[in-house]
């Protein structure tokens, strides 16, 4: 709410510097956002005076004025506007002026007369929407004044809470103000002359939904002249944000900002025989509203119409058939309490929320309802002229019992941690406004109100009765009350203690295993990446999987996407599956913006839409693209491929105490290159049967390369990890070294090309037996002496035996079994 | 031929000198190592030599013993002072050959990078850690009623306008907010005393700008026991504040709103940029809001099983990128989620 400073205080006596008092309404929880100097734009803009007003010597349509601006001389300035006259005082902008919006101003030539700068309209100053004619300042003010001395004005930017309804007002923030400083807080005048017949004469007003409107206030005005308000009323309305309209609405939306009472006006001509029924809207009802559109009125929206029809969306927006307009004669004014979710849900229906509706849904103080129509009838007699009618209009007068809120002083302090007594807690409740009274009898605390409200009795505590003024809606229970006493207090009063209350149980942190794999990559090379949860579709459905990587220990994937029904932009409107479209961006990126070489993984969610709801699992996503080293003299250049992604797989694998991971051929994903990809698995170190890791690993088919110009190759691995999402690592069991001698074999094993090495290591594994320790391959070759489609593949066999030495004999045993078992199942022989 | 004393002698102090002037003369260890073996092995030269010694007289043996010991002696002398003299020379040309530019830099050790989103969350987690604060976590995209219903917003509540909502095409869900709904759900599994850090993504209805995002990471703080108080709340949210910000930072309690908490808080610091003077970074307040708090709504520990009379506690919310913006000087979240890597790569 944006609070000018000058018409703050009508209501309050204002003794701090804009700063402080900024400073105090924060501590007091009404935040101040921005502190504005309202005409700081105004630079070398002073009070003139209209010396003499003679026709421009050239021209028909201008005139020649002669300023005297205090400093001596007088100026000659040309000028177009007809509403100037010798010895008005009106704003003079001299040559050197910056205006509003940095229009300069400068002496200059108008049909052959020096313009010695400018005199300047109200809309030129933005001080109100009056572009036509010159601003006519009061007789009195001082010549050569700047005008930012008169008119400039301390704008406060404050951030009223939603709970605060009653503070989206001058007068509440006043009270809020006089909080602090102690001031007494003024309300505005309100009392009308009622000079017109009696109202029941021109006004009748029928509530079919009591329920949506309590209360109902109407006064009608007859003889009003609609025109512009006066100039500094459009001064402080456009200070405070909101644009002047004419006088008869400036003033509804003056008692708006004044009181937080919204209010709407009638032209009363359009409203049959002055009969205005409250009512819900009937199927196929239509109005066009204030803003011209045609709406189709849903039937839960409440309405204010009369005999014939709808006239306004009660609480929302008037009907452009029943606006005030300069042929309004008579006006009705409604001031009425609507209920705050009915206009909330409207507002939203229609998508008009507004300054009034704000109001209504954040619920109205029912004493407001009266004391806004008189405030709004007063305003209208000053400023538009014409006679009120006699009494008001009030569908339900009575107004309700205060909120009384029992709290105990003792609960309040071992809440706020302080020891402040019943009376002190007293006195600062007083300071807002809260009164208190000594609990009688059996005293229920209300502790919590809602679906389950929960009272408690205080028994042998002393208790105290606060009393809700009818304009604090937001209190309600004891916790309320605490607040309101920390507030006033100053929360800045209650001092830091360290807790020494019980500890919880000892919790194993979910990101354990993705602190292990962040490591793990981080360690080899690789930079990590967050990246968006959502995406586009079409991505999603690029990057689907036929076969996806199946889940470990986290829920299965989905392949229905979830989908945002009010996206910001269809780039991120669908909750992605795979982390890979989102690494491809990164590196495209990366790659244009001229970084040679990416390594980066990211480890995030995959969603999708189950059947019995929404489903969540964690990946790891692993991308390279480019050079694969950076430039050095001391390393080869190359680019990374699908073994870098293996080696790093590997590598986790290990990192994570899992064993070697297994690759297999995977041929048939169109993501993916045919030839260079392969699905993989890493079963547990401690449990064969169990399976650590699993997902896939390639390179991007060729023909994708081409579309998103890589030259190269990218590199994508996603995989499932178990423990990702809360799991930890179980601590390795580790064996002693080996105490007798290890034994070492070299086997160049010749097979076709077609066969997997992953086949030929496995054939050696499993007929070499348990004293086989390790298997590494060492070399790879081709060409003479082998023939054409063959290869020879160089493994290093490491055996030991627990708690002996080996024999010559039992290693070459191994050997034996293992060369046939390779003869048999992969055509295998040795290399000699 | 008979050999006498004298003449034995002889030999041997023509060998001793004919070696000491080849071993002199070894051009390298191999050639010194061949004199060594040829003259004193077992079948060299010296033990040839001394062959002769069985046809002298008893008495003479012992001398002619003697005579060659010294011999002996000579030569290995002669030999191990060559081997340091070729030994020294090889270090010497091998130092010299092997000569380089020390000032050329090194070979490059591959360098990985952690991104500041889970780096922050880690240091957060790391100093609520040592007040006993346990990891937990939750769903991302969420039921209405876990992410306001039962933190007390209601529905049609005005309150809902603090968060710009995305809604998914699951009724009754929607993508969390705000990782508040986690106190819900820890209060759902775990009895009091309860101290839980809760951390992850969330979204909102918000054009992205240099400080909103329409993903966005926070972190939600829990402390539920019969005696927490707000004082222990702003204890530890100053210790907070001093872990990250240095411990003489001045910090800031003042009134805040949230439907899930009476009373609420907002948290400043001194500002980091301009330490008080105040500057654009801080709007000229001198002071950085760096989360939102207060005690729990009885209304909030009702949903999550408790009795709000016998119960009491804080919660606290904070945004990730806010908190790394501060710690690394960064001023526009963008770059977070954008990832280019020459931002990236210089967190360590
Ligand atoms: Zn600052």
């Amino acid at each position: 709410m944006r609070v000018p400073l000058s018409w703050l205080a009508d209501y309050v006596d204002l003794d701090l510097t804009p700063e402080a008092l900024a400073d105090r309404l924060t501590l007091l929880g009404m935040e101040v956002k921005a502190i504005e100097r309202w005409g700081s734009d105004w630079r070398s803009v002073v009070v003139g005076e209209l010396v003499a007003v003679d026709p421009h010597p050239n021209s028909e349509r201008l005139s020649l004025a002669r300023v005297n601006v205090g400093d001596g001389t007088l100026r000659e300035i040309v000028c177009g506007a007809t509403n100037i006259a010798t010895g008005q005082r009106v704003p003079v902008a001299l040559p050197g002026a910056v205006l509003p919006g940095g229009r300069r101003i400068e002496r200059a030539e108008k049909l052959g007369v020096v313009s010695d700068g400018m005199l300047c309209s109200g809309d030129e100053l933005r001080l109100t929407t009056d572009a036509e004619g010159i601003l006519i300042l009061p007789a009195d003010a001082p010549i050569g004044r700047p005008l930012a001395d008169l008119f400039g004005d301390v704008v406060l930017d404050v951030d009223v809470k939603p709970n605060r309804g009653d503070a989206l007002s001058l007068v509440g923030l006043a009270r809020e103000v006089a909080a602090v400083t102690g001031a007494r807080v003024r309300l505005p005048r309100a009392e009308v002359a009622e000079e017109g017949p009696p109202v029941e004469e021109r006004l009748r007003v029928e509530i079919e939904e009591p329920g949506l409107c309590p209360r109902f206030v109407g006064r009608w005005v007859d003889g009003v002249r609609v025109g512009p308000s006066p100039d500094r009323v459009q001064m402080r309305l456009l200070a405070a944000g909101m644009r002047p309209v004419s006088n008869v609405v400036d003033a509804s939306n003056y008692v708006m900002l004044e009181l937080g009472k919204p209010i709407h006006t009638f032209d009363a001509a359009a409203v049959e025989g002055g009969r205005i029924v409250v009512r819900r809207a009937r199927p196929g009802e239509t109005l066009e509203t204030l803003d011209h559109e045609e709406r189709i009125l849903d039937p839960e929206t409440l309405l204010i119409a009369d005999p014939r029809g709808p006239l306004a969306i009660a609480g929302v927006m008037g009907g452009a058939a029943s606006e005030v307009s300069e042929a309004t004669r008579s006006v009705i004014i409604e001031s009425a309490i609507f209920d705050p979710v009915s206009i909330r849900r409207t507002a939203f229906r229609y998508a008009l929320r507004s300054e009034a509706s704000l109001r209504f849904e954040k619920g109205q103080e029912f004493g407001l309802a009266p004391l806004g129509a008189d405030r709004t009838a007063h305003l209208i007699v000053a400023w538009a002229g014409g006679t009120v009618a006699r009494g008001r209009v009030d569908t339900n007068p009575r107004e309700p019992e205060p909120v009384r809120i029992p709290f105990r002083p003792a609960r309040v302090n071992r809440l706020l941690g302080t020891a402040l007594s019943g009376a002190e807690q007293r006195e600062l409740l007083a300071r807002v406004g809260v009164e208190t009274e000594p609990a009688r009898g059996e005293v229920r605390v209300p502790v919590a109100r809602g679906e389950r409200p929960h009272d408690v009795v205080a028994a042998g505590e002393e208790a105290i009765v606060a009393v809700a003024p009818p304009w604090r809606r937001d209190l309600a229970i004891e916790a309320d009350i605490a607040e309101e006493i920390a507030r006033i207090r100053g929360y800045e009063r209650i001092g830091g203690t360290r807790p020494d209350t019980p500890m919880p149980a000892y919790r194993r942190s979910p990101l354990g295993v993705r602190d292990a794999v962040r490591t793990a990559l981080v360690g080899a090379g690789l930079a990590e990446v967050v990246t968006h949860a959502l995406v586009a579709p079409e991505e999603l459905e690029a990057y689907r999987l036929r076969r996806p990587v199946p889940s470990l220990d986290d829920p299965e994937p989905v392949a229905t996407p979830i989908r945002v029904t009010n996206p910001l932009s269809s780039l991120h409107s669908v909750l992605r599956q795979t982390l890979l479209p989102s690494l491809t961006g990164v590196v495209l990126l990366n790659l244009r913006r001229g970084r040679p070489g990416v390594a980066i993984f990211e480890i995030g969610k995959g969603y999708g839409r189950g059947p019995e709801g929404p489903v969540e699992w964690w990946r790891l996503g692993i991308a390279l693209a480019g050079a694969a080293t950076p430039p050095s003299p001391l390393l080869p250049r190359r680019s990374f491929d699908l073994d870098d992604a293996k080696g790093l797989v590997e590598h986790v694998a290990a990192a994570l105490g899992f064993a070697e991971p297994r690759f297999t051929a995977e041929a048939d994903e169109p993501l993916f290159h045919p030839g260079r990809t392969a699905r993989l698995e890493a079963r547990l170190a401690a449990d064969a049967a169990a399976i650590g890791l699993v997902g896939i690993v390639g390179e991007l088919h060729p023909a994708r390369l081409e579309a998103l110009e890589i030259r190269d190759r990218l590199v994508l691995a996603e995989l499932a990890v178990r423990g990702l999402g809360e799991g930890w690592l179980e601590p390795p069991k580790v064996a002693a070294p080996p105490r007798h001698p290890t034994v070492e074999r070299d086997l160049a094993v010749v097979v076709g090309e077609t066969v997997p090495a992953a086949r030929v290591a496995e054939t050696i594994r499993s007929s070499a037996g348990p004293l086989l320790r390790r298997l590494q391959l060492f070399d790879v070759y081709r060409g003479a002496p082998l023939g054409e489609g063959e290869r020879s593949l160089a493994y290093r066999l490491t055996f030991w035996a627990e708690g002996r030495t080996l024999t010559e004999e039992e290693v070459e045993a191994v050997v034996a079994a293992v060369t046939g078992a390779l003869e048999r199942e992969v055509g295998g022989r040795l290399r000699s | 031929m008979s050999i006498d004393l004298a003449g034995l002698t002889r030999q041997l102090e023509l060998l001793r000198d004919e070696i000491l002037a080849a071993a002199a003369a070894a051009p390298d260890l191999a050639s010194l190592e061949r004199l060594q073996i040829d003259v004193l092995g077992r079948k060299g030269r010296l033990t040839a030599v001394l062959r002769g010694i069985g046809s002298l007289p008893a008495d003479d043996r012992p001398k002619v013993g003697a005579v060659a010991n010294a011999v002996r002696a000579a030569i290995e002398a002669a030999v191990a002072e060559r081997r340091e003299a070729l030994r020294a020379e090889a270090i010497a040309t091998r130092i010299a050959s092997e000569r380089v530019d020390v000032t050329l830099p090194g070979r490059p050790v591959p360098r990985g990078s952690r991104h500041p989103i889970p780096e922050t969350i880690a240091a957060i987690a790391e100093v609520f850690g040592q007040f006993g604060f346990v990891v937990y976590e939750g769903p991302e995209v969420e039921t209405d009623v876990h992410n306001f219903q039962m933190l007390n917003i209601p529905l049609d509540h005005p309150a809902r306008d603090l968060w710009d909502t995305l809604y998914v095409d699951l009724d009754g869900y929607l993508l969390r907010t705000h990782t508040s709904p986690g106190q819900i759900r820890v209060m759902a599994r775990e009895r009091p005393p309860i101290r839980a850090l809760l951390p992850g993504r969330c979204f909102r209805y918000e054009a992205v700008d240099a400080s909103h995002g329409f993903e966005f990471f926070q972190v939600e703080g829990l402390m539920i026991d019969e005696g927490t108080s707000m004082a222990d709340l702003r204890g530890l949210l100053d210790e907070f504040a001093g872990a990250l910000f240095g411990a003489g930072r001045a910090t800031r309690f003042r009134p805040g709103y949230y439907p899930f908490t009476e009373p609420s808080v907002a948290f400043d610091v001194r500002c980091v940029v301009c330490d008080g003077a105040g500057c654009p970074a801080c709007s000229r307040t001198g002071w950085m809001t760096i989360l939102g708090a207060g005690m729990v709504h009885p209304v909030v520990l009702q949903y999550g099983g408790l009795d709000p009379e016998r119960y009491q506690g804080f919660a606290f919310g904070m945004g990730v990128e806010r908190i790394a913006n501060l710690r690394h000087a960064v001023a526009d979240l963008r770059y977070y989620l954008e990832n280019d890597l020459r931002f990236l790569e210089q967190f360590r």
